[in-house]
């Protein structure tokens, strides 16, 4: 063929195919703006009429001024705004005798130590104070935000050991057993009752049973090619002495790496490290659990970081449960705090935390850090 | 011009998404660390089930205990109790292991066991806590021994224990409030001072109503209480001993009216407020030797003075700049130094015992509050708006205010109410009747 017949074949079929679907690759901005303009269509009639009107057409109204409002007066504080008491104590003139300050009945706080004093006979139950119409009012919602108390301060004291009235038991009670784990009972799960044949308006007989669909007989299955004859092992070259001891250095070598490896990663899978939202997923997870609101406000100063081995299965390791570090508050306080944060691994990982198994490795050991700074007293 | 190259721009955006797939290979070295700033703040559910009868006498006292323990933990708003109706399994002796499975199945995150024995006119009652998911017991069981009288004391010391064991600071259960129980309409109230628990019960009466009777402050011991009386016909401070319920003025200066006490941290010196020629300063007095102090001289009215903890510096109000505003000044005197800095009046400043607030009386456009602010007077935050809030006074652990608020009205009358220094858990505090100027007492011993 001729090469100028060629070429120009090839010219003018790319020149047809471009034309053709050219369009399909290019992008064409079909999104321009039109503007759109509502016309009416009058006749020459109505227009001229139109016009006619047009030098008697009525001035636009000036606009209208504002009619003065009365500018309404302020109501009277309604609150009653009574002076301290303190401040302004009504003397008054006629002295009253002074009246023996019997009263009704003797209170009995003694302060005799040891013992829990007696108090006044039973009385009934007071009743409950009779509460106003007016609908409790919660605190304002402009309150501000309580900041950490910028100095340190005494811890509050616990009462730990009872007031001289306490008596520690001179036995002490044993320690409480933890709970054998009672033995998981198999139960047979019942099996529902087997339904009733449904019952119809028609006898089903062979005769109006539908045509079945399945092939009534199936073709048995070829079987198995047979397997190959096994092949003659091959004679292994003579290797030299050096080389021997090499190979056998190298796969001592070998061995003994494989089952340091066998021991930690044999049955956990060491996957890429972990995405950001595979953390944010575990954090999330156990601040869901993390209450602190019944923290005291030195514990909620406290950071406290709690170390914590998990299983493949992604529960807790209870007794791995450690605080390595904790920061901004005393002793005592960084124990309620990290009593809190260990309730909240432990309840919230009680059904296993959701983790990506072939990343085992990357989080079978945590350290979690509770930063309480944004829950304080709010 | 010259036209870039495609492949330029495709090998670049290669290298780029390389290098993103290629940068999580890098391996992690250590425990995976992650930091949890946002937890949730809800009541803490618990379990206490009805404490167990060791013998026969004890029975009257097993359910009741177990009563005021649970209503003292949920009072505070930090604590939710889970109800026996929910229990699966039961404590029939204090001594068995805890099923912790079955206290995990109804969430209950803590537990609180105990038992009580009653012989003669002593009865036992120990407890322990237990701190379920953890399983395991939080700090060591404790008994206490007592009256059968006291047994609501003894009640209130475990809810104590258990408070403080879960929270990490004091409890507040073992402990009185005086207060001002009123009666009769408004325009003819009748006054006279009571003391009751904390939570309402075991009210007494310690004055009858021929006088009135206003302010009652406990001692820093609880065995005394300061008031102001009008049983002389002008106001005048008393001293009374709880234990004898007998009472004598204190500070008795001719032609002056004294009112307003408060006793310093040392229990022996009590600062107040004395009117004379129209006048009211600040003084000190000692309820010893009788020995007189004075605090401040200026020509505006000084009023409602309180200590420190420490006993080094006195907060008060004063409308020395116009209007009542709430002034600190050091115990041994100086120049005293505005705190309030807001809008309205601010009035009876009280010192928290952990000595970190200031609990005070707000006035700002028609409305009450009762409010709480640094020592410095910053981080102003009020917990309450109504009609009439006033009078607030510190629970014994510094977390929880109460004051006085009345409704409005001819009818309206005072109560007492409580509230969490977070604004939360607003609640009423029962009382015989109507009651204004609460006044919570320390610990009990």
């Amino acid at each position: 063929m001729d090469k100028g017949l060629l070429y120009s074949g090839i010219g003018h079929f790319g020149l047809i195919l471009w034309v053709t679907i050219g369009g399909f690759f290019i992008r064409h901005d079909d999104t321009m703006d039109l503007t759109v303009t509502e016309v009416s269509l009058v006749t020459s009639a109505e227009f001229e009429a139109m016009q006619a009107a047009s030098p008697t057409a009525p001035a636009p109204q000036a606009p209208q001024t504002d009619v003065a409002t009365p500018t309404p007066t302020l109501p009277a504080e309604a609150a009653p705004t009574p002076p301290p008491v303190e401040e302004t104590p009504p003397p008054l003139t006629p002295p009253p005798p002074r009246p023996e300050p019997v009263p009704d009945a003797a209170p009995e706080v003694t302060e005799t130590a040891p013992v829990p004093v007696p108090q006044a006979p039973e009385e009934p139950a007071p009743p409950s104070p009779v509460i106003s119409d007016e609908p409790p009012i919660l605190a304002p919602t402009s309150s501000t935000r309580p900041r950490p108390k910028p100095a340190t301060r005494v811890a509050p004291v616990p009462t730990e050991a009872p007031a001289p009235d306490a008596v520690v038991d001179a036995t002490p009670a044993p320690a409480v057993t933890p709970e054998a784990a009672p033995e998981a009972q198999v139960v047979e799960e019942e099996k529902p009752e087997a339904a009733p044949e449904e019952a119809g308006t028609e006898l089903a007989t062979e005769a109006n049973k539908a045509e079945p669909l399945a092939p009534s007989s199936s073709s048995r299955p070829k079987p198995r090619p047979a397997r190959r004859a096994e092949v003659a092992p091959v004679e292994a070259p003579e290797t030299s002495g050096a080389t021997r001891d090499a190979i056998a250095e190298a796969v001592a070598a070998a061995a003994t790496s494989s089952s340091e490896a066998s021991t930690s990663q044999a049955t956990a899978p060491a996957g890429p490290p972990m995405t950001a939202g595979e953390k944010d997923g575990l954090r999330v997870a156990v601040q869901a659990c993390w209450n602190v609101g019944s923290l005291s406000s030195e514990a909620l100063r406290v950071t406290v970081t709690v170390a914590v081995d998990l299983g493949q299965d992604g529960k807790p390791d209870v007794g791995s449960l450690t605080m390595t570090e904790y920061e901004g508050g005393s002793d005592g306080a960084a124990r309620q705090a990290f009593e809190a944060a260990r309730r909240a691994v432990i309840r919230c990982g009680a059904n296993g935390f959701k983790l990506p198994p072939e990343k085992y490795e990357e989080w079978r050991s945590l350290e979690l850090v509770f930063n309480p700074e944004r829950m304080r007293i709010k | 011009m010259t036209q870039r190259s495609p492949f330029g721009l495709i090998l670049a955006l290669l290298m780029i998404f390389g290098a993103g797939f290629a940068a999580p290979t890098v391996a992690q070295t250590g425990p995976l660390r992650i930091e949890i700033t946002e937890g949730v703040i809800e009541p803490l559910p618990f379990a206490v089930p009805n404490f167990v009868a060791e013998n026969g006498a004890a029975g009257e006292f097993a359910a009741d205990i177990a009563r005021v323990i649970a209503s003292d933990l949920s009072g505070t708003g930090l604590f939710r109790e889970i109800p026996a109706s929910a229990h699966i399994s039961r404590v029939d002796s204090f001594d068995a292991p805890v099923a912790y499975a079955d206290w995990k199945a109804i969430n209950a995150q803590a537990l609180v066991t105990g038992a009580v024995s009653a012989s003669g006119d002593r009865i036992v009652v120990k407890f322990r806590l237990f701190d379920i998911f953890s399983g395991q017991q939080m700090g060591e069981g404790l008994q206490f021994v007592g009256t059968p009288q006291s047994w609501r004391r003894m009640a209130h010391k475990v809810a104590d224990a258990v408070y403080s064991r879960i929270t990490g600071e004091g409890g507040y259960f073992d402990s009185r409030v005086v207060f001002v129980s009123e009666s009769g309409p408004k325009n003819e109230r009748a006054k006279r001072l009571a003391v009751m628990d904390y939570d309402g019960a075991n009210v007494q009466f310690l004055t009858d109503s021929s006088s009135i009777v206003l302010a009652p402050r406990f001692s820093p011991t609880g065995d005394r209480i300061l008031y102001t009386s009008y049983q002389s016909g002008f106001p005048k401070i008393y001293l009374m001993d709880v234990a004898s319920v007998q009472a004598r003025a204190l500070g008795d200066q001719p032609g002056t009216m004294t009112f307003a006490p408060r006793f310093a941290p040392n229990g022996r010196t009590v600062v107040f407020s004395l009117e004379q020629g129209g006048n009211s300063d600040l003084y000190t007095i000692d309820t010893e030797s009788g020995a007189l102090g004075r605090m401040t001289n200026a020509p505006s009215i000084e009023t409602a003075p309180d200590y420190s903890p420490d006993g080094s510096s006195i907060v008060f109000e004063s409308d020395r700049s116009g209007t009542q505003q709430i002034y600190v000044m050091g115990a041994g005197g100086g120049e005293p130094r505005r705190i309030s800095n807001g809008p309205g009046r601010y009035s009876t400043p009280v010192w928290s015992p952990r000595g970190d607030l200031i609990a005070f009386t707000k006035q700002h456009q028609g409305r009450f509050h009762i409010g709480v602010m640094r020592t410095d007077g910053s981080e102003e935050r009020l917990l309450t708006a109504s009609f009439l809030d006033e009078g607030p006074t510190w629970a014994p652990n510094g977390r929880v205010v109460m004051f006085s608020r009345e409704t409005a009205g001819a009818a309206g009358q005072s109560s007492l109410y409580s509230v969490d220094i977070s604004g939360r858990n607003l609640r009423p505090v029962a009382s015989q009747g109507a009651a204004s100027d609460p006044s919570w007492s320390p610990l009990l011993p």
